[in-house]
């Protein structure tokens, strides 16, 4: 998997893009740059999962993260009230000696893991360098029987036609439990974040706590369940 | 002052001049235009860096969880990296990373929706984002 000419140079490109957005994600002040900051950042990786002939899931990452979850989080942040952390009057760090402490605990930690790769990647590129050279001119070989594309400078991959055949040959129980995640997903977050009107509403409240309530806020008792809740 | 500085830096060119002169620059270069799978690795180890960080130095709940996306993502690189490693070598199998991603990029998508959902009952009950003014558990 040696990236080579413009491959290399869009490696660099989208690589450094996404720690840099990946970096002012986390010291951006308004929290909704921080949100534009990670998509930026998302869409840098989903850049680096086609350079790895990963279209579907680059497809995927940018419909479901950017699409679908950033979207949520955009709505969120618009929803609480974030005004006072704008006006730069609010520390968004927590105490000094914590964020030194963690910084210098994730500076350890990148220099281990950074040493630590390179030295396992020596040792994988000397176990498989002959495997690596045998599959490679078989590809080469496989790749002549592909279609070309309608500029002709390119062919047409089947590597998204085989990962659906292996979702579905290999993983198709998780793929089911998956669904039913999302589904509680849906429905665990529609109950959290109902109000105690919108409970009170379909008669989902303990009396007492009702009781209680009502003495805060008269419009409660406004609210009368509905006869076929 | 000038002195001083001057003694700072005469070690640094030296040590730069000897690397120029050793070929090692010329190394990095040419590894630098050829990125394998160890550049990948360490991308996706900077970004997970880059979501502790986030997730132990921010004060807003709302960053919190966008760096906890950051780190699945990290991640999600890994993984691919890894796959497209083994179909390199010619390995049965070897979209298995890629399997893995979608149901990664799944599990985001529900932690998410439920993260935020306890983020919007929270900020109703408690009026604040501020994790370290969440501290109803603290004993």
């Amino acid at each position: 998997m040696i990236l080579t000419g413009w491959e290399a140079v869009f490696f660099w490109v989208f690589s450094i893009a996404a720690i840099f957005a990946g970096l002012l994600t986390v010291m951006a002040r308004n929290t909704i740059h921080s949100a534009l900051f990670l998509i930026s950042s998302l869409v840098s990786v989903a850049a680096l999962f086609i350079l790895l002939h990963a279209e579907f899931i680059a497809g995927v990452q940018i419909l479901v993260y950017v699409g679908g979850v950033m979207v949520l989080f955009l709505f969120v942040i618009m929803l609480v009230n974030v005004g006072s952390e704008e006006r730069g009057s609010e520390e968004i760090f927590n105490r000094p000696r914590q964020v030194t402490t963690s910084v210098i605990f994730c500076g350890l930690l990148v220099a281990a893991l950074i040493s630590a790769v390179n030295e396992g990647y020596q040792g994988f590129e000397k176990r498989d360098a002959d495997r690596i050279q045998i599959a490679t001119e078989q590809r080469l070989i496989r790749d002549k029987s592909l279609d070309k594309s309608a500029t002709g400078s390119s062919r047409i991959t089947n590597d998204t036609g085989r990962l659906a055949s292996s979702l579905y040959r290999f993983a198709s129980l998780p793929f089911e439990i998956a669904s039913v995640l999302l589904l509680v997903a849906i429905i665990g977050s529609v109950m959290l974040a109902r109000t105690l009107k919108q409970e009170a509403a379909v008669d989902d409240v303990d009396p007492d706590t009702l009781q209680k309530e009502f003495a805060h806020d008269p419009e409660l008792g406004e609210v009368q369940p509905k006869p076929g809740a | 002052m000038q002195v001083f500085m001057l003694n700072f830096f005469a070690p640094a060119f030296g040590l730069i001049f000897q690397e120029v002169t050793s070929g090692r620059f010329a190394v990095a270069w040419d590894k630098a235009q050829h990125p394998d799978l160890s550049k990948f690795l360490t991308i996706g180890a900077l970004l997970f860096i880059i979501g502790v960080a986030g997730v132990l130095t921010r004060r807003n709940i709302i960053v919190i969880f966008m760096s906890i996306e950051l780190i699945l993502n990290a991640a999600n690189l890994n993984f691919i990296a890894m796959s497209r490693y083994l179909q390199d070598t010619g390995n049965v199998n070897a979209v298995a990373g890629q399997i893995f991603t979608v149901f990664v990029i799944v599990v985001a998508a529900a932690e998410a929706a439920i993260g935020l959902g306890i983020v919007i009952a929270l900020y109703r009950n408690k009026e604040t984002i501020w994790v370290d003014e969440i501290d109803i558990l603290k004993w």
